[in-house]
C-alpha cells in the first residue's frame, strides 16, 4: 500500500463513522418531530388500556405505578413526576382519583381530565367526614367516588376524551383514532348491554361489596349494593364481621362481590351465613393475565351466577 | 555686539517717541542703562530683542540686522541669541524649577530639547546654588532663588546677549549683590554681553559703562 | 506637539479645582443625553422584546399597563384578581394554550411567580442546576436570584408576609429550592417560580394539618357533626411542606374559583388569536384581553414624549454649560495675559501659544471624555437593573 492512501478497511471505518454521525442527529431529532409516537402517561390501568386501544402504534403509553399497589393510593417519586412532566399527554381519571396530582407540578396543557365532560355525574361518597375551618369555612372536598370506568358508558366517554386529545396532538391521524375509538366503544357498549340484560333478572337483590369501588357500577346498572371494607387477602376480624351482621339485618344479601380472589376462610365464613362470593375485579392495575376487556368479560361471567 | 544707528520709534497710542542716533555695546561689555520711568528703557530692550521694530534706522545684534528679519526670524533669533531676565522673574507657577529653566526649549522649534540640555540645565542650576530645588515649584523658593532660576532659563540656550530688565528690582540688598555677581560671572564664563536696565544707583559702579537714557528721548 | 501637551498637562494638573469643575461640567453634560438614550434603548429592548414574544394576556378589566407590567415583568402593582375559571374558559374555547400566573407574593425582595410547568416551556427556560419543580412547596430560582441570595438546590427559602401586620392572613411558607434556572437575560432571572398551587398555599387557601377527625384536644374542634368537623383557628397549619406531611395538604372549596393575576394565552395560530380576542369584546365582559406589544408600544411612546422634553431641557442646560465653560476659558486667558506676554518675549510664536491653549482644552475634554465613558460604561453594565427600578418596580 502506498503511503498517504487509505486501505479498504480504513475506508470502511471512515464510512461507517460518517454514517453513524450523520444518522445520530437525525435520529435524536426524529423523536422530536410532530409525526413521532406520542408519549402518554396515565394514572391507572383502565386509562392505559383505552389509550393503547385508541392510539395503537402511534402512541407509547406508560403507567409507571407498581404492579402490586392500588393506583389510587400510589404516589410517584420525584423522578417519576419528572417523567410525567416530559410526556406529551397526561391522562387523568378525574373525580379525585390520584390525589397526588393536586400536590405536584404538572404542565396543564398536557393534562387531560378524561371525566371532565361528566363532572356533574360524579358520586359523592356517603358517610365520609369532611372538615372545614371556623364557623363558615368551606369544606375540603376529596370525597368523590372515582372508579368511573366501572360504568362502561362513562368509560366509553373517557375513551372518547382520549381520542379527542390525540386528535388535537396529531390532527393528521384523527381518522385513524376515530376508527379505533369506535371499535373500543363497541366493546364497552357491548359490556354495558350484557350487564344490563344480565341484571334485569333480579336487579334489586341486595348485594354486599368488599370495598366501596362499585358506586358507578351500582348506579349504572341499578344494583342494590352496600359496602364493607374487607381485604380479599386478609383474615376477617370480629369487628368486621360484626359490621357485616349489622348490615345484613336490613340488607339480606346473598352475594358478596369481591374485588380480588378472597381467601378460603372468608369464603367459608360467608357461606356459613348463606352468603356466596364472586369476584368482579375493577382492574385498576395491570392484570396478571389478559387485558381490561377480557377481565371485564370474565367479571360479567362471574356476575351472571348471582343473577341466575 | 549691539549697533544702533538713526533709530526712531514711536507708539501709536500715547505719543511716546524714541530717537537714538547712535548706540553700541561691545561684546563682553557689562552695560547699565539708567533713566527715569517712562523714558523708554524697556522699549529699547524690546527693540534690541526684535519684539518691536523701529520705523527708521538699523539695529544690529551680533552682526544680524534684527529689524530686517521677519516675525519668525526675529523670534528664532531672540530665543537662540538673547536671554531675558525680568524684574518679576516671570516664572510659571505650574511648572517645576527644572521645567521653567527648560521652558524656552519647549516653546520654540529653534531649540532642541535632549538629554544633553537636561544635564546642562541641572549643572547650571547647581552653579547657581539651586541644584536641590529643581523639583520644587516657584512658590516654594525665595525671591533670590527665583531670580537665579530665571537666570538659568536665560543662560541655558547660551545666548550671546543677556537683557536684564530691573533684574534686581524686587530683591533685598544681599540678593541684589548675589544676582549681579551671578550675571557678571555668566558674562565671563559664557562669553556673553550684558545689558541691564536698572534704577539701582548703588550697583552702577560695578558696570563697565553706564548710559543715561534721558539723552535718547524726544 | 508633545511639548505643548506636556505644558498643558502641567497647567491642568496644577489648577485642580478649575480642571475638576470643568471636567465635571463637560462630563456630566455629555453623559446625560447619552445615558438617557442608553436607558431608553435598554428599556425599549427589555420591555419590547418580552412583550413581542408574549402573544396575549387576559386579566381583570382595568389598567392594561398594570396587568402587562405585573404579568411580563413581575411588577409590584398587583392587578385585580381573576379566577382559574378564566383559564378553563380559554381551555374550553380550544383556541389557545392558557398559562395561569399568580404574581402577588414575594420573598426577600424578589417576586414569587405561581404558574405551571407550561410557563418554562413557553419562555424557553432551562434548569441549569437541580431539577424542575415537582412537588408542592418546591420552588425554582431565576439565575440572578440564586446568585444574590446565594442559594442552590436543596436550600430553603421563606415567603414574605404581605405586610408586617398580616397576623391572620398570608403566613410565611418555607419552600424548598428544587432548581436554579440558566440565565435568560430577562425578568425571569429575578423571580422565584412555584407551582400555582404552592402560591395558593402561601395565601392560605391550601394547607396541611393533622387529621381533624382524629384530634384529641377539644379546643381544636369548633363544631363536630356526623358529616363534618369544623376546626378552630388554634389548629396548627404546617409552615413547611415535607415528605412526611405533604399528604395532609389539601384545598378547600372549588379550585376553579381560586385566584390568579393573569392568564397568558398562546394562540394555536393567528386566526385562533383573532377569534379569541373577539370573544372578549362584549360590553358585559369583566375580563380584558390585551396584546402586550401594543400596551408596551403605548408606554414607550409616552416615554419617548417625555424624553423629547428632557432632550430640550438638556439642550438648554448644555448650551448654558457651554457658555459658562467658554467664559471660564476666556477669563482664564485674560488672567494669563502676563504669562503669554512673557513667553512671547522669550520667543514663542503666536501659533505655539494657540497650540498651548488648545492642548489644555483638548486634555480637559479628553479627561471629561474618559469620565463620561466610564460613567456610560457603568450605566450600561447596570442598565438592566436601572430600567427595572425606573419603569417596572
Amino acid at each position: 500500500m502506498e503511503r498517504g492512501k487509505m486501505g479498504p478497511k480504513r475506508q470502511l471505518w471512515v464510512l461507517y463513522i460518517a454514517i453513524v454521525l450523520g444518522i445520530l442527529p437525525c435520529s435524536s431529532h426524529a423523536g422530536a418531530k410532530v409525526t413521532g409516537k406520542l408519549s402518554v402517561y396515565v394514572v391507572n390501568y383502565p386509562l392505559k388500556y383505552f389509550a393503547e386501544r385508541v392510539g395503537g402504534e402511534h402512541v407509547r403509553v406508560v403507567f409507571p405505578g407498581p404492579a402490586d399497589e392500588d393506583p389510587a393510593d400510589w404516589v410517584p417519586d420525584i423522578k417519576v413526576i419528572a417523567d410525567y412532566q416530559k410526556a406529551d399527554l397526561i391522562l387523568l381519571n378525574g373525580a379525585g382519583y390520584a390525589r397526588w396530582v393536586n400536590r405536584v407540578s404538572l404542565p396543564r396543557s398536557k393534562m387531560v381530565n378524561t371525566s371532565a365532560k361528566f363532572k356533574d355525574q360524579y358520586i359523592r361518597t356517603k358517610g365520609a367526614v369532611t372538615h372545614s375551618h371556623g364557623s363558615g369555612g368551606e369544606h375540603a372536598h376529596e370525597d368523590a367516588a372515582f372508579t368511573t370506568w366501572m360504568d362502561f358508558n362513562l368509560a366509553a366517554k373517557q375513551a372518547r376524551a382520549i381520542a379527542v386529545a390525540y386528535g388535537r396532538k396529531r390532527s393528521t391521524l384523527k381518522n385513524t383514532f376515530e376508527k379505533k375509538i369506535i371499535e373500543l366503544e363497541k366493546d364497552l357498549f357491548a359490556l354495558d348491554r350484557n350487564i344490563k340484560v344480565l341484571v334485569s333478572n333480579n336487579q334489586s337483590q341486595p348485594l354486599i361489596a368488599s370495598h366501596p369501588v362499585y358506586d358507578y357500577f351500582a348506579r349504572r346498572y341499578g344494583l342494590n349494593i352496600k359496602n364493607v371494607h374487607w381485604e380479599p387477602d386478609q383474615v376477617l376480624t370480629d369487628q368486621l364481621w360484626m359490621e357485616l351482621q349489622k348490615i345484613l339485618k336490613t340488607h339480606a344479601a346473598k352475594w358478596m362481590i369481591w374485588e380480588g380472589d378472597p381467601i378460603q376462610e372468608s369464603i367459608a365464613k360467608l357461606k356459613s351465613v348463606g352468603i356466596n362470593s364472586l369476584v368482579f375485579n375493577p382492574c385498576a392495575n395491570v392484570p396478571q393475565k389478559g387485558d381490561f376487556l377480557s377481565v371485564m368479560q370474565k367479571n360479567v361471567k362471574n356476575l351472571a351466577v348471582a343473577f341466575e | 555686539m549691539i549697533n544702533i544707528r538713526q533709530l526712531e520709534f514711536h507708539y501709536q497710542i500715547g505719543g511716546f517717541r524714541l530717537s537714538i542716533p547712535e548706540f553700541s555695546v561691545e561684546r563682553g561689555e557689562r552695560l547699565a542703562v539708567i533713566g527715569p520711568s517712562g523714558s523708554g528703557k524697556t522699549t529699547l530692550l524690546n527693540l534690541i530683542a526684535g519684539i518691536i521694530i523701529p520705523e527708521r534706522g538699523t539695529i544690529g545684534v551680533n552682526n544680524v540686522k534684527v529689524g530686517e528679519l521677519n516675525d519668525a526670524g526675529r523670534r528664532d533669533f531672540r530665543i537662540t541669541h538673547i536671554g531675558f531676565v525680568f524684574q518679576d522673574f516671570e516664572l510659571l507657577d505650574y511648572l517645576s524649577i527644572l521645567d521653567n529653566i527648560l521652558h524656552p526649549y519647549r516653546i520654540s522649534g529653534a531649540l532642541t530639547l535632549n538629554k544633553k540640555v537636561h544635564a546642562h540645565a541641572a549643572a547650571l542650576a547647581q552653579e547657581m546654588g539651586i541644584g536641590d530645588k529643581l523639583t520644587r515649584r516657584p512658590n516654594d523658593l525665595s525671591q533670590g532663588e527665583k531670580q537665579r532660576a530665571a537666570i538659568c532659563r536665560a543662560l541655558l540656550p547660551q545666548p550671546k546677549l543677556i537683557l536684564a530688565d530691573e533684574a534686581t528690582g524686587n530683591l533685598d540688598p544681599d540678593n541684589k549683590t548675589l544676582i549681579l555677581d551671578l550675571l557678571f560671572r555668566a558674562v565671563e564664563d559664557y562669553n556673553t554681553t550684558l545689558l541691564t536696565v536698572t534704577h539701582d544707583h548703588e550697583l552702577l559702579k560695578r558696570f563697565d559703562r553706564v548710559v543715561d537714557f534721558k539723552d535718547f528721548r524726544l | 506637539m508633545l511639548d505643548s501637551l506636556y505644558i498643558a498637562w502641567k497647567y491642568i494638573s496644577f489648577n485642580k479645582l478649575k480642571t475638576t469643575t470643568l471636567v465635571a461640567c463637560i462630563a456630566l453634560i455629555s453623559f446625560l443625553p447619552m445615558a438617557l438614550q442608553l436607558l431608553l434603548d435598554e428599556s425599549e429592548r427589555q420591555l419590547m422584546s418580552r412583550a413581542a414574544v408574549t402573544p396575549l394576556v387576559i386579566g381583570a378589566k382595568g389598567s392594561s399597563l398594570d396587568l402587562v407590567m405585573n404579568t411580563l415583568y413581575f411588577g409590584d402593582e398587583v392587578p385585580e384578581l381573576i379566577s382559574m375559571a378564566s383559564v378553563e374558559r380559554v381551555e374550553n374555547m380550544d383556541l389557545a394554550m392558557p398559562i395561569p400566573l399568580y404574581v402577588r407574593f414575594g420573598t426577600r425582595g424578589n417576586p414569587i411567580v405561581g404558574t405551571t410547568p407550561d410557563y418554562f416551556e413557553f419562555r424557553g427556560l432551562i434548569v441549569a442546576a437541580g431539577r424542575q419543580m415537582a412537588l408542592l412547596g418546591d420552588c425554582v430560582l431565576g439565575a440572578k436570584v440564586a446568585e444574590i441570595l446565594d442559594l442552590k438546590p436543596g436550600d430553603s427559602l421563606v415567603s414574605s408576609p404581605e405586610n408586617l401586620f398580616d397576623l391572620a392572613g398570608i403566613y410565611p411558607l418555607k419552600m424548598k429550592v428544587a432548581g436554579v434556572l440558566a440565565k435568560s437575560h430577562t425578568t425571569d432571572d429575578l423571580a422565584v417560580f412555584v407551582d400555582i398551587k404552592t402560591a395558593w398555599v402561601i395565601q392560605g387557601l391550601g394547607h396541611g394539618h393533622q387529621d381533624v377527625t382524629r384530634l384529641k384536644d377539644p379546643t381544636l374542634i369548633y363544631k363536630s357533626s356526623e358529616s363534618n368537623v369544623a376546626a378552630t383557628a388554634k389548629l396548627y397549619h404546617y409552615t413547611e411542606i415535607t415528605k412526611d406531611n405533604i399528604d395532609t395538604f389539601h384545598f378547600h372549596g372549588n379550585l376553579g374559583q381560586y385566584p390568579i393575576t393573569a392568564v397568558i394565552a398562546v394562540p394555536y395560530d393567528e386566526k385562533s388569536g383573532t377569534i379569541l380576542r373577539g370573544r372578549y369584546l362584549s360590553k358585559q365582559e369583566t375580563r380584558q384581553i390585551v396584546k402586550p406589544r401594543e400596551v408596551i408600544d403605548g408606554l414607550l411612546q409616552d416615554i419617548f414624549r417625555i424624553k423629547n422634553v428632557l432632550d430640550a431641557v438638556i439642550s438648554v442646560v448644555a448650551l448654558a454649560t457651554a457658555l459658562a465653560i467658554i467664559l471660564v476659558f476666556a477669563l482664564s486667558l485674560r488672567l494669563r495675559q502676563r504669562e503669554i506676554q512673557t513667553i512671547f518675549k522669550l520667543g514663542c510664536s503666536r501659533l505655539t501659544i494657540v497650540r498651548l491653549l488648545l492642548s489644555e482644552i483638548f486634555i480637559t475634554v479628553l479627561i471629561s471624555g474618559v469620565f463620561c465613558g466610564a460613567m456610560i460604561f457603568t450605566v450600561n453594565q447596570y442598565a438592566n437593573e436601572i430600567v427595572r427600578m425606573l419603569f417596572i418596580r
